[in-house]
Formats: structure tokens, C-alpha cells, sequence
């Protein structure tokens, strides 16, 4: 990177960012404006996949959802850093690969770690 | 580097010695670990190889203070398994301190800005827990909070100046980053003395130098003893060492934007810490703010950047540590007979326990820094850094600041030879017997011989 870059360098990034924002602003209006409304009972009501709603969904819920979000996030978070790996596995060769074996260990020693711990038990 | 792979290893380990079953060896497996990287860490002196397309880079710097990391989490781990009593999670505490010192061990070494700040966070988020680890203390508890809250906004800060310096120099590399401020000869970009500043608001927290210092008290009060005795000795050493090599190593040639501000912070956390200690009843929040003035002289030695400096901070920092873990180790005796850390717990020692006395009394000494002990030596070594570099003011100021601290390091003492007429012998065990013992001697030993670790840089 060029260290002496003046601020007119980012106007390509400043007109990309007002076409977006542009873009989802139109569309909304657009549709506000073009589409009919009917309200009815029915209508406001939530949509699930056709099956109809029951309580509220502000209801406190087992901590046991959470560790388990947390969990799915690291080792879903973990996981993409096969993607890279997998697109430059010709340029990265053995020693790539030597390195995603020891990168998959490591994650598969915290996975056993966690069942071990029983952060996965639900009862 | 084989430093951090075994010492990886042995943290993997200690995760897995619970459910492998041979939690029983793994005290013995830890310090032979620690003895094994002190080892490879000693081989690579001089060596001064790079690592990880630059990103690590070990240099007699990042030798000398990780050895003295493992040298201090060895006594650490000598002195606290008793006091790991509860059955519900101590080998995971275990394998978490092992973790926080390999973070140490990266913030000694880094030589790009995202390993500093990994090394941080390696080292911060074990503490967190561990801050936490006493769940059933509300004040354990709130500690862990006060910390993590705190320390994720410094954490904000530090990551906040390290972009401004990217978008000032286009790098994250300290080489890089060094060449640019040379090339600039004197015109420093006002981006990259924004970035300078922030990192150091950020770093100023992790040391604790005022006016960044209030997570300190109510923290290192709050955690379990053993671990306030790692954050104030361990943490503390990590944090400086990252703190100097960045502001030796890459910040140096454009010392003039933030020279006067390490004055400021330098003096003010000297005042602070050294006049809050006074009012102090607990033992142990008062050792917290001692730990809080000692930041201010290390501070000195980040101000004073000579060819003394790094040696005087390296040594600077063992003294304190090594003090500072007696200091806690006693501690951690006493509170555990008395059920509180005040300082009248500590009275009349000198007579029930003469050993537990003597540490105590040689600690104090060490820390207040009076002639025969390894801090009087640490604090001259830093005095004349700077003195060399024309801050006698500052200088004036650190030497009040230390007779303040004599005041309270005094009253430790006297309290130590105080009558009292319940004469409960404290029980000591042989292995904590030797750690006093081993500890005074290195106090003494290295006031007697300070270039034994300051020659040493």
C-alpha cells in the first residue's frame, strides 16, 4: 500500500457506498408506495411457515441454547478457515497441508475436550 | 519458539489430565514442562531468529524476560496447589495460567502489532476467568467483570491507535513502521501520533499507571489470592516487556510526541500509588496499589530508552516479582488462618512464625527498597537511566514517592513484631518452607549481585 494516499484515493469507495445505500433506500420507498395495502387481522399476524404462532417469543430459555450457539459459532468460525486453504491447496502443497493437519488436531483435541467437559449433555 | 511448543503442549495437557486420569502427575508434569521451555528458551539466547514470515522474533530481549515469565509461573506453581482446594475446576485453572503464560511469552516477542495484541489477549482472557474462578465470592465475581469490561475498553483503545498507525504507515510491521518514522525526519504525520497515543492509553491500562489504574485495586482485591499473585507479578512483567519493546523498538525515533506524556504518567502514578497505599487496611489492597507505584518507576525506564534501560527494566522487574510473590505467598498463609487479608492479621508473626516474619520482613525491604535487597539496586539502576537522560525531575518526584513507600512498607513490619497475646502457630509445610526460603535468598542475591540479571541485557 501506497503510504502517501490522499483522501480523494477513496471517493471510488464513497460513490459505491452512496449507490448502495441509495439503492436499499429506493427499493424500500418503492414499495411502500407501489404495493396495496390490506390490513387484517390475519395479515399483521407473524408468519412461520404457515404454522400459526403461540405465546410470546420473549420467554427466558435454557442457558443451554446459548453454550451450544457459542460452541457451533467457534467451530463454524473454525471451519472457514478450510475454504481459503482449499482454493490455494495447489500453491500451499505439503507443507500446507502438514499445517491443516495440525490446525484440524488442535480443533479435534477442543472438541474432545467440550464432549468430555459434557458441554453438549442436555439432560 | 520451542519455548512456545512446549509449553503449548504442556497447557494441552493439563486440559486433558482430568479426564485421561493422571491428574495426580500432572504437578510433576507441569514443572518438568516449565524446567523443558525454560531450557529451549535459554538455547535460542543469542540465536536472534525470525519466525512465522516475521511475525515472532526472538532476540535477547524476548530470551531474558520470557525466561524470567517461566521463571516466576515456576515459583507460582510451587507455591499455590495447596490452595487450589476447590474440588470444582482447579485443573483447568492450571491449564488456563499456563495458557495466559504463553500469551506472556508472544508479547515478548512479537515483531508485528497483530501479535502484540494477540499475545494481550491470550494473556488477558485467562485472567478474566481466573479473576472469577472463587464463584461462590460475590467479590471474586465482581472482580471478574470490573476486569473484563475495563479491559475490553483499553482493549479498544490499543486496537483503535494500532489502525490510525496502519493508515499512517501501511504497515503492521515494527521494522516498517520504524523506517517510516525515519524517513519522515521530524514531520510526523498527526494520524500516526493519534495511533502512538492511543496504544499508549491502551498499554497504560494493562500496567495499571494512573489515571488508568482503577480496575487495579478492586481486582487484585477481589481475586483469589493465588491469582492476584500471578496478575501482579507474571501479567505485570508481560505487559511492561510488550510495553517496552514497542516503545523502544519501533516508537523510539519520534520520542518527542509522547516523552512528555510517559512523564506525566510516570509521575502521576508514582503520587498516586505511593499516597493511596498510606490509607490502606487490607494487606492485600494495599499491595495493590504498591504494584500500582512500581508501575510508575518501570515507566521511568520506558522514558529513558538508553543503553541502561532495558537491562534496568528486566531487573527492575525480577526484584519486583520476585518480592511481590513472597509477599503474596505469606499473605495466602495468614488470611487463610485469620478469614480476612487486614493488615492486624499480620501481628505479632515475628514471634509465632520467625521464617514466615522473615520473608515478610525481607519483601518489604526488597520492595520499599532499602541498600542490601534487590530492590534498592532495581530502583538505582532505573534512577540513573534516567538521570542520564536529564529527568531529574522526575527523579525527585520517584524518590519522594519511594520514602512514602517506606512508610507503609514499615508498617507491615512493625506490625510483624507487634505483641499479641493468642500465640496460633501457623501451619507451614516443606515445600513452602523451601519457597521462602528460596525466594529471600534470590532478594538478597541479587542485591548483593545485581549484575547477575541487569549485566545480563
Amino acid at each position: 500500500m501506497n503510504p502517501s494516499s490522499i483522501p480523494s484515493d477513496y471517493l471510488p469507495i464513497f460513490i459505491q457506498f452512496l449507490v448502495a445505500a441509495g439503492f436499499v433506500v429506493a427499493v424500500m420507498v418503492a414499495t411502500h408506495w407501489l404495493g396495496p395495502k390490506r390490513k387484517s387481522k390475519l395479515k399483521l399476524e407473524t408468519f412461520e411457515c404457515g404454522i400459526e404462532p403461540q405465546g410470546n417469543a420473549r420467554i427466558p430459555f435454557s442457558i443451554k441454547y446459548f453454550l451450544v450457539a457459542i460452541l457451533f459459532v467457534l467451530f463454524d468460525v473454525e471451519v472457514i478457515f478450510m475454504y481459503p486453504w482449499a482454493v490455494n491447496f495447489k500453491v500451499l502443497g505439503e507443507s500446507g497441508l502438514i499445517e491443516m493437519l495440525i490446525f484440524m488436531a488442535l480443533l479435534l483435541t477442543g472438541f474432545f475436550y467440550i464432549i468430555k467437559k459434557g458441554a453438549l449433555k442436555w439432560e | 519458539m520451542n519455548t512456545l511448543i512446549i509449553l503449548s503442549a504442556v497447557g494441552v495437557l493439563a486440559l486433558f489430565s482430568e479426564m485421561l486420569n493422571f491428574k495426580k502427575a500432572l504437578g510433576a508434569i507441569i514443572l518438568l514442562g516449565l524446567v523443558g521451555a525454560f531450557a529451549a528458551d535459554v538455547m535460542a539466547w543469542n540465536t536472534n531468529r525470525h519466525y512465522y514470515n516475521e511475525m515472532m522474533v526472538v532476540d535477547n530481549f524476548s530470551v531474558a524476560f520470557t525466561g524470567l515469565l517461566i521463571v516466576i509461573t515456576f515459583l507460582w506453581f510451587i507455591m499455590s496447589p495447596d490452595f487450589f482446594r476447590e474440588p470444582s475446576s482447579r485443573i483447568d485453572h492450571f491449564a488456563l495460567i499456563i495458557f495466559a503464560l504463553i500469551g506472556g511469552q508472544l508479547m515478548t516477542s512479537y515483531n508485528n502489532m497483530l501479535m502484540l495484541f494477540l499475545g494481550i489477549e491470550i494473556l488477558s482472557i485467562p485472567m478474566f476467568i481466573l479473576a472469577g474462578s472463587n464463584k461462590s465470592d460475590l467479590k471474586s465475581n465482581e472482580a471478574a467483570l470490573k476486569y473484563f469490561l475495563m479491559a475490553a475498553f483499553a482493549t479498544g483503545f490499543l486496537l483503535f491507535g494500532m489502525a490510525l498507525i496502519y493508515g499512517a504507515t501501511g504497515s503492521f510491521q515494527i521494522q516498517n513502521i520504524t523506517q517510516f518514522i525515519k524517513s519522515q525526519q521530524g514531520n510526523i504525520p498527526v494520524m500516526l501520533v493519534a495511533g502512538i497515543l492511543m496504544m499508549l492509553v491502551g498499554l497504560a491500562f494493562k500496567v495499571s499507571a494512573a489515571p488508568f489504574h482503577f480496575w487495579t485495586p478492586d481486582v487484585y482485591t477481589g481475586s483469589p489470592t493465588v491469582i492476584t499473585a500471578f496478575m501482579s507479578t507474571v501479567v505485570k512483567t508481560a505487559a511492561f516487556a510488550g510495553f517496552f519493546r514497542l516503545f523502544s523498538m519501533c516508537f523510539e525515533s519520534s520520542s518527542a510526541t509522547w516523552a512528555n506524556t510517559i512523564w506525566a504518567l510516570s509521575a502521576l502514578t508514582i503520587i498516586i500509588g505511593n499516597v493511596t497505599a498510606v490509607y490502606q487496611t487490607s494487606f492485600k489492597r494495599m499491595l495493590a496499589y504498591s504494584s500500582i507505584s512500581h508501575a510508575g518507576y518501570m515507566l521511568m525506564a520506558i522514558l529513558a530508552l538508553n543503553q541502561y534501560a532495558q537491562g534496568s527494566i528486566l531487573f527492575y522487574a525480577t526484584a519486583y516479582s520476585i518480592s511481590s510473590i513472597t509477599a503474596f505467598a505469606v499473605l495466602l498463609l495468614v488470611s487463610h488462618l485469620a478469614g480476612n487479608d487486614s493488615i492486624e492479621s499480620f501481628n505479632g508473626l515475628a514471634k509465632k512464625n520467625p521464617l514466615l516474619a522473615f520473608a515478610t520482613v525481607l519483601a518489604m525491604l526488597s520492595l520499599a527498597g532499602i541498600p542490601p535487597l534487590a530492590g534498592f539496586f532495581a530502583k538505582y539502576y532505573i534512577f540513573t537511566a534516567a538521570l542520564q537522560q536529564h529527568y531529574t525531575g522526575l527523579v525527585i518526584i520517584a524518590v519522594m514517592g519511594s520514602l512514602i513507600g517506606v512508610y507503609y512498607y514499615f508498617r507491615i513490619i512493625i506490625a510483624l513484631f507487634k505483641s499479641e497475646n493468642d500465640d496460633v502457630v501457623i501451619p507451614v509445610n516443606n515445600t513452602f518452607k523451601v519457597f521462602l526460603v528460596v525466594t529471600s535468598v534470590a532478594a538478597l542475591l541479587l542485591g548483593i549481585m545485581p549484575q547477575l540479571v541487569a549485566g545480563i541485557l
